[in-house]
């Protein structure tokens, strides 16, 4: 039977006056994904960094390897690899100078001269990390959460800025890295990815969580949620999600010109 | 250790790599050295005097790079690193945050000591100076020149809302102490104002402190320094630590 990776009951988190996450609850267990799917600012993000114990939950429990990752930050992450939405380094460090430095945190580091070749950035190893292109920062970013080896991998939007053959790529290694056993929470905006990848799907809106199961479940939930008629059968998740997102207003020619 | 290591590691590169640090902090008052040594030469402060010029300008320097590092390199590193949220990203790795930051001071530290012994050993090769302290005393003296400002550097950044309100301050409070404690400009030179605005600056009294120690004195004739240096350190330590824990780190 696999191992309970990651518990979450009851999240509550707020930002002053904002409630960003209400009671959001969810596990994942080993060699799992789930996906974490909603609009901007649905509490996607703010869910996740309460995971990686980089936000301090108001409320709920918060375990990961059984453990609270708000107090036992150093010890989760000698198993947990994180890749942020948004990720900054050293000024003037360079390439092979962050790789080293990371690999340096760990017992026992993959070999990360390998993993630049695999990410297309061994040119790069003596370039600054800050004249990198958004593409390559990425790579660089998705490098280094596995560095560690890790049994958890919370991935904050994988393959934003990739190009297409990079990301698919990367979304097949992910999957054999899944294979391997090691367990991910992922936060996307692409639903084909979620539908490759995701074992389980967290879908919240306003902070509040409206679906959690499977992807067959989350059909289901959609289905329940919209008229027969607006409904197809076999259509995509992206479809899907569509019908039931909350709408915005979109832009006019009005508005433009 | 071996993470903390390699942090230090990579952070002397960075400080090494980085213009700003490593000029002002090495090169620089070796050039202001060799500038008044060269307009001033190293003739006795006075007529009769045991003491030479170099040798009460070196000491002075000295306190030039503790502020270089102190109020400028160190507070705008943290200061950076958070607001880019560098720290961030360290703090999801089993390092942490707090481990950059402490290598970060080390770093600043060790770079303190490296431009002070670049200063003595010019100002020993070139104009011969002599430091008539003992060794203890004189390593004292530094110490708690460094850790006041450090820690007032430190306050900068916690007091700052940003890298950019943390320059100005960092800007300032450098300059101003710079030239009016007695570091660059010899403070027999200031008027009565000056003298009364200079005994405001922490820096003045690490400026007295240091270059009476290097001439001889012990440090119990410096009892106000002392006091004055060591409140420093504790109040903005104290109210630095306060202010920056509630900063937003995320």
């Amino acid at each position: 039977m696999s191992q309970e990776i990651v518990r979450v009951e009851n999240l509550n988190l707020s930002y002053k006056s904002l409630h960003a996450v209400c009671n959001v609850s969810f596990s994942v267990k080993e060699g799992e994904i789930l996906a974490v799917i909603g609009q901007n600012g649905s509490g996607k993000t703010s869910s996740v960094e309460c995971v990686e114990g980089l936000r301090k939950p108001d409320g709920g429990l918060v375990r990961v390897f059984g453990k609270d990752p708000w107090i036992c930050r150093s010890e989760v992450y000698k198993e947990m690899g994180v890749q942020l939405q948004e990720s900054e380094y050293p000024p003037k460090i360079r390439v092979e100078e962050q790789c080293r430095l990371f690999a340096g945190f760990y017992e026992r580091p993959a070999d990360w001269n390998l993993l630049l070749k695999q990410m297309g950035l061994d040119e790069k190893r003596k370039r600054q990390v800050s004249k990198l292109s958004g593409g390559e920062k990425q790579r660089l970013s998705i490098l280094l959460s596995l560095i560690g080896r890790p049994k958890l991998l919370v991935l904050d939007e994988l393959t934003t800025g990739l190009d297409p053959e990079v990301r698919q790529n990367i979304l097949v290694s992910f999957e054999k890295i899944r294979k391997d056993g090691v367990a991910m929470i992922m936060v996307s905006h692409y639903l084909d990815e979620v539908e490759a990848l995701a074992d389980k799907i967290l879908y919240l809106e306003k902070g509040k969580q409206r679906f959690y199961g499977t992807k067959r479940g989350f059909r289901e939930y959609v289905k329940s949620r919209i008229p027969r008629e607006e409904w197809e059968e076999n259509c995509s998740l992206e479809k899907l999600y569509l019908m039931i997102a909350p709408k915005t207003a979109g832009l006019t020619m009005e508005g433009i010109y | 250790m071996k993470g903390f290591l390699a942090i230090c590691k990579v952070e002397l590169r960075l400080f090494i790599r980085d213009f700003f640090g490593f000029f002002f902090a090495l090169v620089f008052p070796v050039m202001m050295l060799l500038l008044f040594g060269s307009i001033f030469g190293n003739e006795p402060v006075y007529e009769g005097a045991d003491i030479r010029q170099m040798d009460i300008s070196v000491p002075a320097y000295s306190v030039m790079v503790i502020g270089v590092t102190g109020l400028m390199s160190l507070p705008l590193t943290l200061s950076g690193y958070k607001e880019k949220k560098i720290y961030k990203r360290f703090d999801a790795t089993p390092a942490g945050k707090k481990r950059v930051m402490l290598a970060q001071v080390f770093v600043n530290f060790i770079m303190t000591l490296v431009g002070i012994l670049i200063l003595l050993i010019v100002g020993r090769v070139l104009y011969r100076i002599r430091i008539k302290g003992a060794f203890l005393p004189v390593f004292i003296s530094i110490m708690i020149s460094i850790a006041a400002m450090f820690s007032m550097g430190f306050l900068f950044t916690a007091v700052g809302k940003d890298l950019k309100s943390t320059s100005l301050f960092c800007y300032f409070f450098y300059f101003v102490m710079l030239f009016l404690s007695g570091a660059t400009v010899p403070d027999m030179l200031f008027s009565d104002t000056i003298r009364k605005i200079s005994a405001f600056l922490p820096m003045t009294y690490a400026v007295d402190l240091v270059q009476g120690v290097f001439a001889g004195d012990s440090l119990g004739t410096y009892g106000t320094e002392l006091l004055v240096l060591g409140i420093m350190t504790a109040a903005c330590t104290v109210i630095g630590a306060v202010l920056y824990r509630k900063k937003d780190w995320t």
